[in-house]
């Protein structure tokens, strides 16, 4: 039976008399965490993310008053649902969302077609493939001319690896006219499907018909990581920075810039980077990879700050981060069981370059080949062209004599 | 020069670096939890509720001056408002509706932050009856809000996930295993006796001698083994005949004291055994001091077991339990210290070193305590 509360603070306590009778100054032991009572009013105990000046905040603010107003108007419910859901995208924190999907609950038999394309973000975010499709599916019924439905369509099924599908989402986009989406969803599809040059020149296309910000910052992002996947490694930097220069946040940007330099050795880059992201668990990793290739003493704080993350995440029943998880078993914690299990469950939800590499990486240090056979497979039926993945796949071949 | 100035200054840029991380623990982003560890043990309820103070300050707004910061003054002044909040989204009910209230307000830190504790304690109709539980905290503006929820039903421990769709749950009683609860009881007993540092050290004091012998002006090494046991068997005797009296007379209520009374009362034990030791005033009958200051340790060990809480339906046995997990505590250090203290009793080390300086040592202690629980101050 775990003792109470009480009975630690009781024995902290008495340490702390034991240690004033023996005249030592403080004691060296660190107070473990327990609940206290702060002894000044002033103590600031946490700073809200949003500031009082900001505009986001503001925002938010007018939109909530807003729905107050008129509860049932889903129009307002939509722009604060989506204000949210892009709020989460762009700090990397998740508590966006549950505000997002509790804006829409109350319309869960009104849906309309705008509400349904936000419940399906909210839901391929959660990883509920599934539903989300259904979620754009029905959309598309209510409103067929909905462009970013059949994008987000068009996504899901390239991480499914369902290619025809991808496809067809792809072919929808252009028949609505909508060039930019459609450039970007097929050069996706291409660069998956092994086309890294068509890929590229259809991504750059895309990139020529949309001048919006977000629109540059995500067609640099994936332009960089085709050129990545051909072993461009200088046009891939200008496209990152390119990304980069919106100036702009976007988690996703910064986890793949990241991984590039880590793939450069140039650890250093990325200390500087992620200087003011630590609260994103992903950007956290990377962080955590870099002090460990620098060897630096704060690394070993930030790996146990990294497992008590994702010791919560288990807590609340959260599985979304098992690719992240895997490659934090498998680098920082050389836990490479662990790792390979985590890999493999990863792989039967997501198939994506990046979650076949964390797959071929993990059975390679676990000596499992066997357990990459799906990532094997991936690789060889769609053609995918990245050497390092090829690389990978072929030291895992059983050696023949 | 250049080359130099390269090679220097790249470290020390890491090393700064370093410092600035750890001058500035960054908290994770993660989806909003609560964390809820209940205890319920019969009718009693006892429990711990950690609510992030972001969540809080979302649903009802706690940042009153509107500067993007939370105060403890922030907090504290809405802690009634805060308390209704979070009781009205909890409900519990064992035989019919418990009871709930917030017994204090704390502060803690998880990954993301910080949490108002709040301590609660209530009270149900029925002590083994099935124990619904109703959680709807957050999820009206949050619907990834999650309450992580440890519950110790009579002794058994569960966990669960309360999410919208699972906000209201059914958890089976174990109507009693009535071993399992003495069990339970005879652990806390043994895990009480071994913290509690004050009853250690008056036990201790008192045994510290009992391997000597006093002839003025000085004491002696005791020349068998059966003197040294004859005089702790009494000592310990006396002391567990009389905390187990009183033990019981508070455990059932028949008697009742004042907690700052008895909690420094037994400072003052340890004080006057200790002093003992050093100028003996007492040097034969240490069993009668024993049984004395045992009467008033006694009403100590209740204290603990009355925040346990007893189950109305296995009163007795879990005081037996707790009794005998007392005592089996005090033998064990018994044993320990027996056989050592008689091998030692000759050497300087036992008899300047444990006996005298021990004794001074728990001397200033137990004085600190006195002081400390007498005039309800914190030295520290």
């Amino acid at each position: 039976m775990k003792p109470p509360l009480p009975a630690a603070k009781h024995i902290l306590r008495q340490a702390r008399v034991i240690a004033l009778c023996l005249a030592t100054l403080a004691l060296p032991l660190s107070a473990p965490a327990a609940p206290r009572t702060p002894s000044a009013d002033a103590e600031v105990l946490e700073r809200l993310p949003l500031r009082p000046g900001d505009t986001t905040a503001r925002e938010f603010l007018q939109l909530r008053q807003a729905l107050a107003k008129t509860p049932a108007d889903a129009d307002v419910a939509n722009t604060l649902a989506q204000a949210y859901f892009d709020q989460a995208m762009a700090k990397g924190d998740p508590r966006y969302i549950g505000y997002a999907e509790a804006v829409i609950t109350p319309f869960a038999r009104t849906m309309t077609a705008d509400l349904l394309l936000v419940r399906g973000q909210l839901r391929q975010y959660r990883h509920q493939f599934e539903a989300a499709l259904d979620d754009f599916a029905s959309a598309l019924r209510l409103d067929p001319q909905l462009a970013q439905a059949h994008a987000w369509r068009g996504a899901i099924f390239l991480v499914q690896a369902n290619y025809p599908a991808a496809q067809q989402s792809c072919q929808a986009l252009l028949a609505l006219e909508r060039r930019a989406l459609a450039g970007a969803c097929n050069g996706l599809l291409l660069a998956y499907t092994g086309q890294l040059q068509a890929a590229q020149s259809s991504l750059q296309q895309a990139l020529t018909e949309s001048p919006a910000p977000e629109s540059q910052l995500w067609l640099h992002t994936r332009l960089a990581e085709v050129a990545q996947w051909r072993g461009q490694t200088a046009q891939a930097e200008q496209h990152f920075k390119a990304a980069l220069r919106t100036g702009l946040d976007d988690g996703y940007l910064l986890a793949a810039w990241s991984d590039f330099l880590l793939d450069q050795q140039r650890p250093a880059e990325v200390l500087a980077l992620l200087a003011s992201w630590e609260s994103s668990d992903g950007l956290l990793l990377r962080l955590a990879e870099a002090e460990t290739l620098l060897k630096l003493p704060v690394a070993a704080r930030h790996v146990q700050a990294i497992a008590d993350r994702f010791e919560a995440a288990r807590l609340r029943g959260d599985v979304t981060h098992r690719a992240e998880e895997a490659r934090f078993e498998l680098r920082l914690r050389g836990n490479l069981q662990a790792a390979l299990a985590l890999a493999q469950a990863n792989y039967t939800v997501q198939h994506e370059p990046r979650d076949a590499r964390i797959l071929l990486e993990a059975a390679l240090a676990a000596k499992d080949p066997g357990a990459a056979q799906a990532a094997v497979h991936w690789l060889r039926s769609s053609g995918f062209q990245d050497p390092r993945l090829l690389v990978l796949a072929q030291a895992l071949k059983p050696k023949t004599p | 020069m250049k080359k130099l100035s390269h090679f220097v200054l790249k470290p020390l840029w890491i090393m700064l670096w370093s410092l600035f991380i750890l001058s500035n623990p960054a908290l994770a982003h993660k989806a909003s939890d609560s964390y809820l560890r209940l205890d319920v043990q019969g009718q009693q309820i006892t429990g711990q509720w950690d609510i992030a103070l972001r969540d809080i300050d979302f649903a009802m707004g706690l940042d009153s001056n509107g500067n993007g910061d939370i105060t403890w003054g922030e907090l504290r002044q809405r802690q009634s408002e805060l308390s209704a909040w979070a009781l009205a989204r909890l409900t519990l009910a064992r035989g019919g509706a418990c009871s709930l209230g917030v017994e204090q307000l704390q502060v803690d830190e998880h990954t993301d932050g910080h949490y108002a504790v709040l301590q609660l304690r209530g009270q149900c109709p029925s002590a083994s009856a099935d124990l619904q539980l109703a959680y709807h905290l957050m999820f009206e503006v949050d619907a990834l809000h999650r309450g992580l929820l440890r519950l110790n039903l009579d002794g058994s421990t569960q966990t669960a996930v309360l999410a919208p769709e699972s906000a209201t749950q059914n958890f089976k009683a174990q109507g009693g295993s009535r071993l399992a609860q003495f069990g339970q009881y005879l652990v806390e007993g043994i895990w009480h006796i071994w913290i509690g540092f004050d009853h250690i050290l008056f036990l201790l004091s008192l045994l510290l001698p009992a391997v000597l012998v006093f002839q003025h002006p000085g004491w002696r090494a005791v020349a068998h083994f059966g003197q040294a046991l004859r005089e702790v068997l009494m000592v310990v005797t006396a002391f567990t005949a009389a905390h187990s009296i009183t033990l019981t007379l508070a455990a059932l209520r028949l008697v009742e004291l004042p907690s700052r009374l008895v909690e420094s009362t037994i400072a003052l034990s340890v004080v006057l055994a200790a002093a003992n030791n050093l100028k003996p005033v007492v040097a034969h009958r240490r069993w009668l001091m024993a049984f004395g200051f045992g009467l008033i340790h006694g009403f100590g060990f209740a204290s603990v077991l009355a925040d346990l809480g007893l189950p109305q339906g296995a009163l007795v046995l879990s005081l037996l339990g707790f009794n005998l997990g007392v005592e089996v505590g005090q033998l064990a250090i018994v044993a320990a210290f027996l056989p050592l203290a008689f091998w030692l009793r000759h050497s300087a080390f036992y008899r300047r070193g444990v006996f005298v300086g021990g004794s001074a040592l728990t001397l200033c202690l137990a004085a600190v305590w006195l002081v400390e629980r007498a005039f309800n101050l914190k030295l520290l």
